[in-house]
């Protein structure tokens, strides 16, 4: 007899607690993923982001089912999983209280540059024609394609100038697939002289001293925003015990910022040999190339590129790791992105350390921006002399203007650093658009801050704006003219930011939030949000919510006259 | 960062005072020694705690640094010079963020800890709530939603609008959350029970269990260390709310320092007591548990006053009473 031992509810209340692992969800799992049980690193917790796109990529969202069965897989917490999945817009994470999204996805970009081309009326059209069944239409921040505005996405697909008409035709077509890219082959880099400082480099006949001084006289700086020189960086970082790690900043998310799409695109290699020469410069032990997930296209480029490369023999079959992105601008920001490399929500992490110290897994890291490596070959063929003889204005070298906005041709103009708007809108971008007269600009994207048309002369190159409150960041120039309104203006910046805010510190989650509702009210409350500003400058963690209210500091700064004539402030 | 290879300490300047440090200290620590309790939130002053930097309450102006510095995290290092209590722009910080989180709070008689930690940081910077939400709009005046990716849940869930009390013993209500991640440190890090994540990002953030799953749904094992690290009442014994969901933590007449009764851990803890009924318990920071207990010592306390609780010994004597409680069925305890 022992019957009475252990009551049918004590034993139950005793058992797991939680959500059960669905029968077979793990044999559906492996079948997408591979099986853990023989290939045990990928049950590493870095390759989280990657599982989420291949199940994301295969069932057009994520279940609760498949995620407790990916917990069961990768050995992690439920918590840790869903905190992973919910943090980037690309995840659709559905729960049994949820329905699925439909079969098509057509993202509006709605950052300046496509708002300023009328997306705010495309989206409108597109969601009232599509069938929510069928089809969902949500906004999306830049696309990295802000010189051929307003831009849509239909899957995987870009529409450039996009229309309702143009994007439905495609979404009829079921065209969802990137579209496809030309580009420089290994073979025809090679035939131009392609991967010669890679292979001196290796055999001892470019030294690391004699690189570090070629690009300091050069003045070869962070092309990333930050413009930090690149040969110091290479220093911090070996100068640091190893094993260490290079990584390359492929996330280009500040809106109005296209230049790594374009040099991506052009010349892959040329990229990929700048990256090597900088891993070889820290003696990496690997290569990560983060690339935002907006450039899918791209992916298929650069995985083909690295296969060129293994083949060949000029790099070891997995040196070079590529992962995606995932719908997250703050992953941009170099501690972010090493938080999403090793499969975590992109929360920057605090300084010190720094990356050069502690960065991938725990271990020296060196972070460049893709146009800032892409520029190491180049240089390296041109001479030193010969970038450091660029410029205007006393200053040294050549920026990659990533221009958009209201002028007749919008693009990426590499022009000298120093070069002012008025020089480059005369000589790069052919003036101004038909029927629009200047009214101010941003010369850094949305975080950079904004010029009056009054200050068009002034020299555009890292530490030449700070005097006037801003910051040319990645060069992004985003031209207003005099028919753009500055609430509007003000209020797609600071959405922009508040949605992409990692949530983390109180100044930005809730300050930007905040901002945002007080910009939206009737009238301006100047002092509540000049208080905000300096509290979000003052307090944030990261150069997002410190950034995060440059536009409305300098409207307020520059623009008092055009904010009265709007009756937004009171004349004062 | 600091030479580990030398324990020995230096000095740095704060607030015009020059003050000794030692390496690996933070500027917070070395504030607290030399009679400062800087403001803080996120940051809890208890063994197996982490500093995590996010609230920026506590906030300090170090020379030469463009930005300010969260004082919990950042490591004193020699010859810094630090002003903190003498920083007009550290105040306007400390204030800012304070007035950033009250702006969303429920009101203080409304919520679910009225004497909470960070009303107490409030009254400590004389902060009024009530002209925060005039001044500053509230998270509802956006109709937009400021995060776009996040899909709406059904409001028929038991821990719709972060509002859950499916758990027996402790009680939700994320109106009071400030997402300062001291409940996912003390689940995942002073407890390894992995089990609350703070979800989302931005405006949307969002403290869960398990997948958004309702507290009492999840792999929850009740510890209670979340409840005790929350500084804002958004998690709570469930014996401290009223049906309305407010609550105040400071409502026992006595606190009784103890040891667990159940088994031979011997963690040390707190009974907080009213009108002679536990009310609920906190762990103490003793050599076996610091500070740490599990569900039984914190949340099993009813049976002191269980009516077939024996409070005279039984005597194996004949014609003495058994005292037995006369309701009590063995078969059916
Ligand atoms: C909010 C934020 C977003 C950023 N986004 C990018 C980005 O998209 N691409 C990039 O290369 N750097 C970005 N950065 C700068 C990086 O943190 C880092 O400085 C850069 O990748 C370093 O490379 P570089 O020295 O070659 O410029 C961002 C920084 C911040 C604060
Ligand atoms: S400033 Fe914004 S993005 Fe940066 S850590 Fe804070 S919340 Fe995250
Ligand atoms: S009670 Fe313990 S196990 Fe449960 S959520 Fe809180 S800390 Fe985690
Ligand atoms: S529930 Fe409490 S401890 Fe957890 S994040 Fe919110 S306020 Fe902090
Ligand atoms: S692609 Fe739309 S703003 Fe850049
Ligand atoms: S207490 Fe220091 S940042 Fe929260």
């Amino acid at each position: 007899m022992h019957d009475t031992t252990s009551p049918q509810r004590a034993r139950r209340r005793g058992g797991a607690r939680g959500r059960e692992l669905a029968p077979l969800a793990l044999t559906g799992l492996r079948a997408l993923l591979g099986d853990e049980r023989r290939d045990p690193q990928l049950q590493g917790r870095d390759r989280l982001i990657e599982h989420l796109h291949v199940i994301q990529d295969a069932q057009g969202h994520l279940a609760m089912a498949e995620l407790r069965a990916l917990a069961s897989y990768m050995n992690l917490p439920m918590a840790a999983i869903f905190e992973t999945a919910t943090f980037y817009a690309h995840f659709d994470v559905v729960h049994e209280d949820q329905s699925p999204p439909p079969a098509v996805t057509v993202r509006v970009c709605d950052s300046l540059p496509c708002r300023l081309a009328g997306a705010e009326a495309l989206h409108e059209r597109l969601a009232s024609g599509a069938d929510p069944a069928a089809v969902r239409v949500l906004r999306a921040p830049c696309m990295g394609r802000c010189d051929s505005a307003p831009v849509a996405e239909v899957g995987h697909h870009h529409v450039r100038y996009a229309t309702a008409e143009g994007v439905e035709a495609v979404v009829d077509t079921g065209h969802v697939h990137p579209e496809t890219i030309l580009w420089q082959r290994l073979d025809d880099y090679r035939a131009v002289g392609g991967y010669r400082l890679l292979a001196a480099c290796r055999a001892g006949e470019v030294g690391f001293a004699a690189l570090c001084e070629a690009f300091e006289h050069a003045g070869l700086r962070g092309l990333g925003g930050a413009g930090f020189p690149i040969f110091r960086k290479w220093q911090a970082v070996r100068a640091e015990p190893g094993p260490r790690f290079a990584v390359i900043n492929a996330d280009e998310g500040e809106p109005g910022t296209f230049k790594d799409r374009h040099y991506l695109e052009h010349a892959p290699h040329r990229f990929l040999e700048g990256a090597l020469v900088g891993a070889w410069a820290v003696e990496a032990e690997a290569l990560y190339i983060y690339l935002r997930d907006e450039y899918p296209g791209l992916h298929r480029v650069l995985t083909e590129a690295i296969v060129e490369l293994e083949a060949e023999g000029l790099v070891p079959p997995g040196y070079i790791v590529l992962r995606r992105g995932a719908g997250a601008y703050i992953c941009g920001e170099e501690s972010a992105l090493i938080e999403s490399l090793e499969g975590k929500p992109g929360k920057p992490r605090h300084r010190p350390p720094f990356v050069a110290q502690r960065g991938l897994f725990g271990r020296p890291t060196l972070v460049n921006n893709v146009e800032t490596v892409y520029w190491v070959p180049r240089i390296w063929e041109q001479g030193a002399d010969w970038f450091a003889a660029q410029g205007r204005h006393g200053r040294q070298g050549l920026r990659s203007f990533s221009v958009s906005g209201r002028v007749a041709r919008p693009g990426v103009h590499l022009a000298p650093a120093g070069i002012t708007l008025a020089e480059l809108l005369e000589e790069y971008c052919g003036g101004m658009a038909e029927g629009h007269r200047p009214a101010g600009y941003l010369p850094g994207g949305a975080s950079g801050g904004i010029l009056p048309a009054s200050k068009a002369d002034i020299p555009l190159d890292f530490d030449t704006l700070q005097e006037h409150g801003c910051f040319i960041g990645s060069a992004a120039i985003i031209v207003l003219s005099d028919q753009d309104d500055l609430r509007t203006v003000a209020t797609n910046l600071l959405a922009f930011f508040a949605d992409e805010s990692c949530g983390q510190c109180t100044p930005c989650r809730v300050g930007t939030e905040k901002m945002l509702a007080l910009l939206e009210r009737d009238e301006w409350d100047v002092e509540q949000l000049e208080r905000l500003a300096r509290v979000m400058g003052d307090a944030s963690i990261c150069g997002l919510g410190q950034a995060a209210p440059n536009p409305v500091t300098s409207l307020l700064r520059d623009f008092r006259g055009e904010l009265e004539a709007r009756h937004l402030i009171a004349k004062g | 960062m600091s030479d580990s290879s030398s324990n020995d300490s230096f000095t740095l300047t704060l607030d015009g005072a020059e003050v000794s440090a030692r390496p690996g200290e933070t500027l917070w620590q070395v504030a607290r020694r030399a009679g400062e309790t800087i403001p803080h939130l996120c940051f809890k002053d208890a063994p197996g705690y982490r500093s995590d930097g996010n609230c920026r309450a506590c906030m300090v102006e170090i020379e030469g640094e463009r930005v300010l510095a969260a004082s919990c995290i950042r490591e004193a290092a020699p010859g810094m010079v630090v002003k903190s209590a003498g920083s007009e722009r550290a105040r306007e910080a400390r204030e800012g963020v304070m007035e950033l989180l009250l702006a969303d709070q429920p009101e203080r008689e409304a919520s679910p800890d009225r004497s909470s930690h960070l009303w107490a940081i409030a009254d400590r910077l004389a902060i009024d709530a009530g002209a925060v939400r005039r001044r500053l709009p509230s998270r509802a005046e956006r109709e937009a939603p400021t995060v776009r990716h996040v899909a709406a849940r059904s409001a028929a869930l038991p821990h719709a609008d972060g509002h859950d009390a499916t758990h027996s013993a402790m009680n939700v209500n994320l109106d009071a959350c400030i997402e300062c991640g001291l409940c996912v440190r003390a689940c995942r890090e002073v407890q390894g029970n992995d089990v609350i994540g703070l979800a989302h990002r931005g405006a949307a953030a969002k403290i869960v269990f398990d997948f958004d799953d309702p507290m009492g749904e999840s792999t929850c094992v009740a510890c209670g260390e979340c409840v005790q690290a929350c500084p804002t009442g958004a998690l709570m014994p469930a014996t401290l709310i009223d049906e309305a969901g407010r609550g105040d933590s400071a409502v026992a007449d006595r606190t009784v320092d103890s040891i667990c009764p159940y088994c031979g851990v011997g963690c040390q803890l707190t009974y907080h007591v009213k009108d002679e009924q536990i009310l609920f318990v906190e762990g103490r920071n003793g050599p076996s548990n610091q500070g740490r207990l599990c569900v039984k010592g914190r949340f099993g306390f009813d049976y002191p006053n269980h009516p077939a609780r024996l409070t005279r010994p039984l005597i194996r004597r004949e014609g003495v009473p058994k005292g037995m409680d006369p309701g009590f069925d063995p078969a059916n305890p």
